[in-house]
This record gives structure tokens, C-alpha cells and sequence, in this order.
């Protein structure tokens, strides 16, 4: 009798764990192949739970020790003993609690000590966490005061801390919402800082947009895109990364659209109004583009994800914003390029030289596809065409497709996005620059990361092939004092100082003739010249480097040289490569020393043509018009001031070159605070 | 009188019942007894997996192995506790140049310098990287590690740059060794 207790008991304990494991296992197996298959024939996203701990923790039964026999009893034990493992093994996956993982019970989200932010002048005032000795205060670091606040751009937005994503013009004013930690010269707790400005030149500070308030987007109100809609309203999506850390899209709208400084924003209380789909890792889906119509009346939003490493940009259709339907098709996807952050979708015209708003398509018009690569932290693009029927994005050229072509800067530059200014008719292209020197520095002044000057994008019709990028011609109402250099003659080895006065806000046009029958007779010159790889300005070639000179001392010792470098193939065909060389940009060891650069297209008849903007500890490069372009952070100790110096150069061994240069001194940029109590808000 | 296992009923007769329930019992122990080693193996492979991909394998597996949670954990979990265990080996520095700030009065401009570097690391850095593998965002996560081990190597050279022996080496060289091995693991998860 006491058998029948104890074997069922026995039955259905082992059986239980078993079958328990099996679906446990077999529930994952399923769901895994339900949802690879549903992301190429998701016909319609229903809003999916959030996802919740699926693991299963076997039912433990109690179990009444009774005789049996000795090998039934070993068998017995045996067996509980390795439930029991597998029960503890299997106990995971709650959200977890980082102070576990860390193992010393540290609060997850620290709140980082904030030290006052120095605004417009630089560091303020020392931090100074350590206080070790209050004597020999001014000598401690060897990033002195001065050489810190020397690096905080003249012209250059750049509140506290930067990311930037949604801007938009309205009612006169351009409005740029940014990423923000209030808390820490490093990315975290982000809010939407807000400015804006009548010209892209000199901005106002306004109060948060956004804040992380409600459960979705509580862990970061991250990068959105703003859709004008046909009746004037506007709309905002943006990535929310919510309470359980799982990234969404939501939706906000200005509270007053007549207030033209658009302060106060409404988060749509039904949000989310997007989820991770099947098939898309809860961490994989975030910043949703600006909105384009379609020729079926239906708006249409792309966003960048990855399904392992092939990154992917999806469109969703909707009407009203809040309810979505994701397409069958994706739009496009290019393997091995992993997550695409940051999509950027917009039409140029290969006709006219204005910009185009965001749903135009048809004759004329070719579509360019931008991706932000988590991977290499690189902003990518290529041209092609969009079907709005099929919703296929083809590129012109699969060789150069998204992520594995054409970069729109081949320096510090991410997270760029552009908008359509209808008021000007233009698009306009908004990059980010973080730091490249350490963050002990950053913390030291107090800030960290800039925006580049807004550029403006059209269609390169020359090449057909690529974009141009020239900075917006706002920035020239900064230019001051001019001084041009004509057919300044540089032999092999020359080196000339310009005499401009207080170099470290400058625009610099500067333009190279070069006997192009020379590079013509060589057979190959420098085969296989790589910027990054060449050794810099310093490694001589037939045919360069010749270029600028710019932010160096008198010495040299410190010195960012921006260059052309002609290099032919065996093949015959000259390379022209323009790049920007950090290498030997300061003596402090902490930062970063990188050469950047790539080919550029010149076409026959094209004089080689660069301008540089030089803005204290940002340079940005531009080549033939902005086909090609470089964005560096440099920071020199010694070439500051007074004491930085540009000069032209040509360290070529076989040609001559012929240089002009226009300069002009940069006046500085204004960033204030907005006077709001000046100010009506209805 | 039978049992909820479906097809399989049992009767009274007490030889066949044995023979049954003790086959079934062995396949139902083998597959018990082979399943909790399985899954021990399985995590612990996905540890030596990863850890190969770190430049200190055997400084990646320790630390990992360590922490009980690791066994238990995903990619991202693993690059956690690494990002805590960078944590331990710079609050760690901090505290050791704090003492030798009072023995070494000699070396307190470097010594400053280095304090200031690593609570970069212990303030800035690791709260930073947590966030971002929290949250998705293991690039900003790989900043903070690469820059933890910048800030160990700059702690490194402001010794020598004053002319003094570094008294600080090992530390630093520790604490540049696990920020790579954090650096390595978050870099799986682009």
C-alpha cells in the first residue's frame, strides 16, 4: 500500500521537473522560431506584453520519506540532489538589481557630485574632490586651468553635456532639443536639453523639453525626430527607455503651438505607442526618423535595429501617430553592420540646389539613407532611390551601401540627423562631437562634447555620387578681420606662417594649384595610401602632403596639419586623399592622436580646394566644397592663445605647390539664457 | 487504479509494476542526473566562450567565477560584473593613494593627479557604463571602460613624467587589465 503513495509521488515529482524543463525548453525553441520568421512577414504589431521573466523554476514537491528499497533510495537522492542544482541554476532573469552584480551594494544610479559648469567662460573653478592639500593647489594637475578653459569652443553650441536629436524651426526660431545629463560630464540620466536661435549661430538656453518622468521613459528620454504635419501641428517621437529597460517609442506634442518657443511639451498619456516587434531585441530599437508621407495619405516612420549583426531599418504607417502598423517590407538592410542608431531618411534634388521637405519623391529626386553604426561610432550614408509602393530603399551603388561606403565625416562625428527648413528652403545636417581626450580631463572643465556648425545638404551633381556638406552661411556673419595670401609658392619642404592675428577662432578658405602633369608622368606613387595608417604629415610622399597648418605653436612641437595627399595606384589612377592629422596635436598623452581622412573625388579641371574652421578645440575640415569631411578634437597644452599659430606647408618630394588662402578671424558666437520672465507664453 | 501520466497505466500486479516505474525511473534519474551537469556546463561554457574573447582569459574567468551570478547570466550580465568587479580595483587605488599620499610627501603632485584620475573612473566612468548596459547602449558602456583604462595609464606616466618611480605599477597595471577585459566583453553586445 505505502508503494502506491510513494511512486506516484515519486512519478510525479520526476516527471513533473522533466516535463516542466521540457516545455520550458521547447517554449523558448518555439518562441525563437516564431520570432525569426515573424520579422519578414510581420504583417500588423499588436502591442506585445513587455517583456517578463519567461523562466520557468520547477515546482518544488514536498516529498514524504518512506522505506523503499536501498537502490531506489540512491537513485532517489541522487536525483534530488541534481534538481536541487538545477533549481538554483535556473532561478534568473528578474530585472536585475545592479548592486548584486556589482557585489558591494552600491546604489545602482549614482548621482554624480555636479560642479558648477562655468558657462561661456570656461572652467570656473577648480574641482577639486581630493582635497589632499590645499596648498600647491594651481600646480597639481598638468591640464592647468588655463589650458582647460582654452579648450571651450568660441562659435560652437555646446551646453554642458550634448547629444542632440529633433530639431525643427518654428514661428521664426530653430529649435534644437539635445541629449543632456544634468548630472555628469559622461552620458546618462538623459533629459531633452532645449535652445534655440534665429540664425544656427547664437542660441538661447531654454528650460528642459523633456524630462525621464514617466515609467517609459524613466531610464532616458533619448533621441527623437519632430514630423511638421500638413496642418501645422507638430509631432514628436522619441525613444523612451523604460522602467524594466526596455526600449520603446513614444509620443509628445509642444502644449501650445502658438507659443513660438515651444517650452512646454505633452507626453500622449496612451504611451507607448511602440514596441520592440518579434524578432527585435528589446534593446535594439530606438530613434525614430521624421515622418514622410505616402502617396497612399498614410505617414511613414523608419527605425534602426539589428537582428544579429545585420543591421535593419523598419517602417511603420500610421495616421494619427498613435496606432502603428509595421510594414512587411523592411526598408533596407546591409549585413555585418550591426545596430543602426540614429536613421536619417530625406530626399535631395538632383536638379535644383535647394533642399527638399521630407515627403517629396518622384523625378529629380534621389533618397539618402543615414545610419549612426553602434559598432565603430561612424555616421554613414549612401544615395539611391525609394519606392514608396514596394518600400524598398535601392542604393545607387551596393558597393557603397549603408555602412560600408561613403561617411558623412571621417572624424569625431555621430548621431547626426538633418531636418527641412522651410523657411529657407534648405536641409540641414546637425552632428554631434563628443571629447577624445580622458574623462578625469572632461570633469576637470566641466563640460564635455560640442555640436558642429549646422551644414547645409544638397546633391553633389558634379560627381553624382556624393553629398555635399558646406557649413551654413550664417557662420560667415562671425568672419572679422580678412587677410588673403595670393599664389604663395611652396617647394618641396616649404613651411610659411600666416600672419593672421589671434588664431584660434578662424574660417580659412584656402585653395592648392598643383602641376597635374607631373602626377600624370608617374607611373604609381604611394600605392596603397591610407590617412589613417600613412603616418601622418610627417611621412613624405611624390605628391604629399601639402595643405594647413592649424593650431600649432611657433615650435611645431604642437601641430594639427589638415592635407592633401596625391598617391596613384598601380593601376595608374591618382587618389587624391584629404586628411586631418592629430597625431602630433599636443604633447599631453591622454588623448587621443589619430590621423583621419579619406579620398575625395576631384574632377578633371577641379583646383584642390579645402576650408577649415578652427574653433579653439574643434576643427572642422571640408574638401572640394564639402565632398569630403573631417570633424577634430584636438588639445594642445602649449599652442593656445596667443600662442597658437597656422601656417601652409608642403612636405610633397616631387611637386610644387601654389597655394591661396583667404583667412578671417572669428567673432564668438552668443549662448545665453533665454530671458524668460521678458518673455509671454500665450 | 491509475495515474496521470496519460497512456502509461499502471495496475496492481506488483512484478510488472516494478519492472515499469524502475525503467522508467532510471531513464527519468539518467536524464535528471545528466541535466543538472548540462546546465552547469552550459553557462560555464558561455564564461570560457567570452572570456576567450577578453585579452586576460584567466583574469576574466576568476573574476567572472567569482561572482555567483555569472552562471547564471547573459552576455550583458557577464560585462556587468565585470564593470563592478573595474569598480572594486579603482575605489581600491583610490584608498591606496590615499595611504601612500601620507608615507610618499614626495610624490603628492602625482599622487593628486592620480586620485583625481581614478575617482573619474570610480564617480564618472563605471556609474556611465552601468547605465548604458542597463539600458542598451554598450557603446557608452565601452567609453567608460576605455576611458578607465586611459585614466590608469595617464595615473602610470605622471609619475615618470615628474622624473619618479612609479609606486603604483601593479596597481594600475590591474586595474587597466580588468577595464580591457570589461571593454572586450561590452564590445559583444554591438
Amino acid at each position: 500500500m505505502r508503494r502506491y503513495i510513494i511512486y506516484p509521488f515519486l512519478f510525479l515529482y520526476k516527471n513533473s521537473k522533466f516535463i516542466s524543463l521540457l516545455l520550458q525548453h521547447s517554449s523558448n525553441f518555439l518562441s525563437t522560431s516564431t520570432m525569426v520568421a515573424d520579422l519578414e512577414h510581420a504583417t500588423s504589431t499588436s502591442y506585445s506584453l513587455l517583456p517578463d521573466s519567461d523562466h520557468h523554476h520547477p515546482p518544488s514537491i514536498s516529498q514524504r520519506r518512506r522505506p523503499i528499497t536501498l537502490l531506489s533510495s540512491i537513485f532517489l537522492s541522487m536525483l534530488l540532489f541534481s534538481s536541487l542544482i538545477a533549481l538554483i541554476l535556473n532561478h534568473n532573469s528578474q530585472p536585475h538589481t545592479v548592486g548584486d552584480e556589482i557585489g558591494d551594494g552600491a546604489p545602482a544610479k549614482e548621482v554624480f557630485k555636479p560642479i558648477s559648469r562655468g558657462a561661456s567662460q570656461g572652467v570656473s573653478e577648480k574641482s577639486n574632490y581630493f582635497q589632499l592639500s590645499s596648498a600647491d593647489v594651481d600646480e597639481i594637475y598638468p591640464w592647468t586651468n588655463a589650458m582647460l578653459s582654452w579648450q571651450r569652443t568660441g562659435f560652437h553650441f555646446q551646453p554642458p553635456k550634448n547629444w542632440m536629436n529633433g530639431p525643427l524651426y518654428h514661428m521664426g526660431w530653430y529649435h534644437f532639443f539635445y541629449q543632456y545629463n544634468p548630472d555628469a560630464a559622461v552620458w546618462g540620466n538623459i533629459t531633452w536639453g532645449h535652445a534655440i536661435s534665429k540664425d544656427l549661430i547664437n542660441w538661447h538656453h531654454l528650460p528642459f523639453a523633456m524630462v525621464p518622468d514617466q515609467w517609459y521613459d524613466i531610464n532616458g528620454v533619448w533621441s527623437g525626430s519632430a514630423t511638421l504635419l500638413l496642418d501645422g501641428r507638430i509631432v514628436m517621437l522619441y525613444t523612451g527607455d523604460t522602467d524594466q529597460e526596455v526600449q520603446v517609442q513614444n509620443l509628445a506634442y509642444p502644449a501650445n503651438l502658438s507659443d513660438p518657443l515651444l517650452l512646454d511639451w505633452v507626453k500622449y498619456p496612451g504611451n507607448p505607442v511602440l514596441v520592440p516587434p518579434p524578432g527585435i531585441g528589446s534593446k535594439d530599437f530606438r530613434d525614430p526618423t521624421t515622418a514622410w508621407l505616402n502617396p497612399n495619405g498614410k505617414w511613414r516612420v523608419a527605425i534602426g535595429v539589428k537582428v544579429n549583426k545585420t543591421g535593419i531599418t523598419l517602417v511603420y504607417e500610421t495616421t494619427d501617430f498613435t496606432s502603428y502598423e509595421l510594414l512587411d517590407n523592411v526598408m533596407h538592410a546591409v549585413p555585418g553592420t550591426g545596430m543602426w542608431e540614429c536613421v536619417d531618411f530625406f530626399p535631395v534634388s538632383t536638379t535644383e540646389s535647394n533642399g527638399l521637405d521630407t515627403s517629396v519623391n518622384g523625378l529629380g529626386v534621389k533618397h539618402v539613407l543615414k545610419s549612426s553604426l553602434d559598432d565603430n561610432k561612424h555616421d554613414y550614408y549612401a544615395l539611391g532611390t525609394y519606392d514608396p509602393i514596394s518600400n524598398k530603399w535601392t542604393p545607387d551603388n551596393p558597393e557603397l551601401d549603408v555602412g560600408i561606403g561613403l561617411r558623412l565625416d571621417y572624424g569625431k562625428y555621430y548621431a547626426s540627423k538633418s531636418f527641412y527648413d522651410q523657411s529657407s528652403r534648405r536641409r540641414l545636417l546637425w552632428g554631434w562631437t563628443g571629447e577624445t581626450d580622458s574623462e578625469a580631463a572632461d570633469i576637470l572643465k566641466g563640460w564635455a562634447s560640442v555640436q558642429t556648425i549646422p551644414r547645409e545638404v544638397v546633391f553633389d551633381k558634379k560627381t553624382g555620387t556624393n553629398i555635399l556638406q558646406w557649413p551654413v552661411k550664417e557662420v560667415e556673419k562671425l568672419r572679422s578681420k580678412n587677410t588673403k595670401y595670393q599664389k604663395v609658392s611652396l617647394k618641396p619642404g616649404s613651411l610659411v606662417p600666416l600672419d593672421v592675428g589671434l588664431a584660434t577662432q578662424l574660417d580659412i578658405l584656402a585653395t592648392f594649384d598643383i602641376d597635374k602633369k607631373a602626377v600624370e608622368a608617374a607611373l604609381e606613387a604611394d600605392v596603397g595610401y591610407n590617412c589613417t595608417t600613412s603616418g601622418g604629415s610627417s611621412s613624405r610622399g611624390a605628391f604629399g602632403p601639402f595643405g594647413l597648418v592649424v593650431v600649432a605653436d611657433d615650435s611645431l612641437t604642437e601641430q594639427t596639419p589638415v592635407y592633401f595627399y596625391i598617391a596613384k595606384g598601380v593601376d595608374g589612377v591618382a587618389n587624391t586623399y584629404f586628411c586631418a592629422d592629430q597625431s602630433r596635436s599636443s604633447t599631453a598623452a591622454d588623448v587621443t592622436k589619430l590621423i583621419y581622412g579619406s579620398t575625395v573625388p576631384v574632377l578633371h579641371g577641379e583646383k584642390l580646394s579645402m576650408r577649415v574652421l578652427v574653433d579653439h578645440s574643434i576643427v572642422e575640415s571640408f574638401a572640394q566644397g564639402g565632398r569630403t569631411v573631417i570633424t577634430s578634437r584636438v588639445y594642445p597644452t602649449m599652442a593656445i592663445y596667443s600662442a597658437a599659430k597656422v601656417f601652409l606647408f608642403n612636405n610633397a618630394t616631387g611637386i610644387s605647390v601654389t597655394a591661396s588662402v583667404n583667412v578671417w578671424n572669428m567673432n564668438s558666437a552668443e549662448l545665453d539664457f533665454f530671458p524668460l520672465d521678458q518673455h509671454a507664453s500665450t | 487504479m491509475t495515474l496521470p501520466l496519460g497512456k502509461a497505466n499502471l495496475n496492481l500486479k506488483g512484478y510488472q509494476f516494478n519492472m515499469k516505474f524502475f525503467s522508467l525511473l532510471l531513464i527519468f534519474l539518467f536524464l535528471g542526473l545528466f541535466e543538472a551537469p548540462l546546465m552547469v556546463m552550459g553557462d560555464r561554457k558561455l564564461i570560457e566562450s567570452t572570456c576567450k574573447a577578453t585579452p586576460s582569459y584567466n583574469l576574466c574567468l576568476s573574476t567572472l567565477l567569482s561572482n555567483p551570478k555569472s552562471l547564471s547570466g547573459d552576455v550583458s550580465d557577464l560585462g556587468l560584473i565585470m564593470v563592478g568587479a573595474t569598480r572594486i580595483k579603482a575605489t581600491q587605488a583610490v584608498q591606496h593613494i590615499k595611504s601612500l599620499y601620507r608615507s610618499h610627501p614626495e610624490l603628492r603632485r602625482p599622487l593628486n593627479e592620480c586620485a583625481q584620475m581614478y575617482l573619474a573612473v570610480v564617480k564618472a566612468d563605471v556609474p556611465s557604463a552601468i547605465q548604458a548596459l542597463d539600458g542598451g547602449q554598450p557603446k557608452f558602456a565601452e567609453d567608460g571602460m576605455a576611458d578607465t583604462a586611459v585614466e590608469a595609464q595617464a595615473c602610470e606616466r605622471s609619475f615618470s613624467d615628474g622624473g619618479h618611480k612609479s609606486p603604483v605599477t601593479e596597481m594600475n597595471k590591474g586595474v587597466e587589465n580588468i577595464a580591457n577585459v570589461a571593454r572586450a566583453i561590452i564590445r559583444m553586445l554591438l
